[in-house]
């Protein structure tokens, strides 16, 4: 309505400043337990509602970004779509059964596999549907949970940059800051495995004395078990070996990768249906719909606060604390976005960042490159210091803690909070070598 | 004397022998408690929450986790009753510290029998941290006295600082 009443500068600049802090500060602090879809889209109507972004412009934002909200889509469908094939639970008897009865062996391809799933599925796959069967698969084992589960819920965040498709953060940022695949994998697969092998040896370090025992074969289910329907699980396998290597070409070509996602999510589904291992509202099920309405809310939130110019000062905030060094560039961006994805989660995150980042279009190339890769990098693996919440999530455990109430989620914090500054430090000091 | 003996993975030959410690007091009730850790799915709830997606309610992957910790837990029972035959089994779902106190003040228990903490092959362990976090729930908080096994270590000894 305001879009009708002049407003001055200030004033405008203000009201839209104060809607995306409250709607960052509700995504932080999800006051009565609300979604973070909801605050985001009530972020992006009252600002909508009071003319602090044209309609046209909100619909322009959204329409431009259409890579990013059909590679959720096809990611997420190719994702529940492999499950009820039961690819992940045959993966993962398949590492059992390699590992050779070593509790040890196992813990390092659950690794393996995590990362393997992580690149090609990105890391929600992996976090999402890869940690509760390795949980089920350990706990038929009789081995110790949770430095398996761990396992699962770093490694999908730590090899989330291995392609430009393991991570939707990844896809982001270079909606608005192209990367051919060469420069991507130049700048972040070297780093990307200097990451995992860290994780692998801290943890390897930190849960020695729980990995030295044997499992006992006969407890675990055969391969076979795990399939659900034979047919459908090798028409399964045939689609992923098209859309694994579809992927890479695309990012190569700069074709957009979420036609090879949602082309193989939809080929998934035919099979699917024709083989009766799922119905289209079960399918539907399988995807989670506020996803789309949080991220359609960021943007509209952020780009209503581009316009007022605050995220170009950031940019140039950022640019300035680099010192205008490529070393520089890559620390604050790497330290920069892993703080705030602890804080607003990395989705918000990178779109802040990426918005800021416009700003910075006429630095040198080395230092613009830096920026790029350490946001993807800092995004992605930045979570894992607060792997199973938010910074907020972990202040309210910890203030649970000091009440004598016994919570889980601090293990995790405490393990992260280890590892991951060693891990973004030396993945960063690769970025900026390789830079 | 009424005597609660938790279980978990890996200790029921511990727990075993040190009932047999009380076979003298008149009349013994011995109770062995397995409790099914339900903090791995609060902890794999949170981090859907982080990837915007609701908790794991009604999905086959849950059946599927039930089943597998009420077959574990089942074995652990199984293991604890070759030890201790006519013990009464207590079998209960939450976070293992809190339940087993619970479990203590809710069957009347006069002495809690724990392990220092789950042991997986490795030799004893003396010094920090050589009390898992559990067992020091338990000692700070139970309602009861509380027998705290642990592997001998006389290798450790002397201690020399």
């Amino acid at each position: 309505m305001f879009l009708y009443f002049p407003l001055s500068e200030f004033w405008r600049t203000f009201l839209t400043s104060f809607i995306g802090l409250l709607t960052l500060a509700g995504i932080m602090t999800r006051p009565f337990r609300w979604n973070e879809s909801r605050i985001a889209m009530a972020g992006a109507f009252a600002m909508l509602l009071l003319g602090l972004i044209r309609p046209a412009v909100a619909a322009t934002t959204l329409l431009r970004d259409w890579n990013t909200f059909l590679f959720f889509l096809g990611m997420m469908g190719l994702s529940a779509l492999a499950e009820t094939a039961g690819l992940f639970d045959w993966l993962a008897v398949r590492a059992a059964q390699l590992a050779r009865g070593s509790a040890a062996r196992l813990f390092l391809n659950v690794f393996l596999l995590g990362s393997v799933i992580s690149m090609i599925f990105s890391n929600d796959a992996t976090a999402l549907i890869l940690t509760p069967v390795v949980y089920v698969l350990v706990t038929k084992l009789r081995l110790p949970v949770l430095p398996y589960l761990f396992a699962c819920t770093f490694i999908a965040d730590t090899a989330s940059f291995l392609l430009p498709i393991s991570n939707p953060i990844n896809i982001i940022v270079m909606s608005h800051f192209p990367l051919d695949l060469f420069s991507f994998l130049r700048l972040l697969f070297l780093p990307s495995l200097i990451v995992i092998a860290i994780n692998v040896a801290m943890f390897y370090w930190l849960y020695r004395a729980q990995l030295k025992g044997k499992f006992d074969f006969s407890l675990l289910p055969t391969a076979e078990k795990a399939v659900k329907h034979k047919a459908y699980f090798r028409y399964t396998l045939w689609v992923l070996a098209f859309v694994a290597p579809s992927y890479v070409v695309a990012s190569a070509l700069q074709f957009p990768v979420s036609i090879v996602a949602v082309v193989g999510a939809l080929l998934l589904l035919a099979g699917a249906l024709f083989w009766k291992r799922t119905t289209l509202l079960e399918a539907g099920k399988g995807i989670s719909w506020s996803i789309f309405g949080f991220i359609a809310g960021m943007f509209v939130v952020v780009r209503a606060i581009q316009d007022t110019g605050l995220t170009a000062k950031l940019g140039n905030l950022l640019l300035h604390l680099s010192g205008g060094t490529s070393f520089g560039a890559v620390m604050v961006g790497t330290f920069g976005a892993a703080l705030g994805t602890n804080l607003i989660n990395n989705v918000p995150m990178a779109v802040v960042m990426t918005s800021s980042l416009v700003s910075i279009q006429h630095a040198a190339p080395a230092i613009r490159n830096g920026f790029v890769a350490a946001t993807m990098f800092g995004c992605d693996l930045g979570p894992n210091l607060t792997t199973v919440g938010s910074l907020a999530t972990i202040l309210w455990l910890l203030i649970l803690r000091e009440r004598d109430v016994e919570v889980s989620g601090l293990d995790y914090f405490k393990v992260g909070a280890l590892v991951t500054p060693v891990m973004l430090f030396a993945g960063a000091l690769t970025i900026w070598l390789l830079l | 004397m009424r005597v609660l003996g938790c279980l978990d993975a890996t200790n029921a030959e511990q727990i075993g022998h040190a009932a047999q410690m009380f076979t003298t007091s008149e009349p013994l009730e011995i109770a062995l408690l397995a409790v099914i850790d339900i903090g791995p799915r609060e902890d794999i709830d949170r981090m859907r929450e982080r990837f915007l997606r609701p908790p794991m309610h009604h999905q086959p992957i849950t059946e599927e986790m039930l089943a597998a910790e009420t077959a574990a837990a089942q074995d652990i029972v199984k293991a604890g009753l070759g030890y201790v035959k006519d013990a009464e089994i207590l079998l209960r779902h939450g976070r293992p510290e809190l339940e087993i106190v619970k479990a203590a003040a809710e069957w009347g228990a006069d002495v809690i029998v724990i392990c220092a903490r789950s042991e997986y092959g490795e030799p004893p362990h003396v010094g920090p941290r050589s009390v898992g976090h559990v067992a020091r729930f338990v000692l700070d908080h139970a309602p009861c006295p509380v027998l705290l096994l642990r592997k001998l270590a006389r290798e450790h000894f002397p201690i020399h600082h």
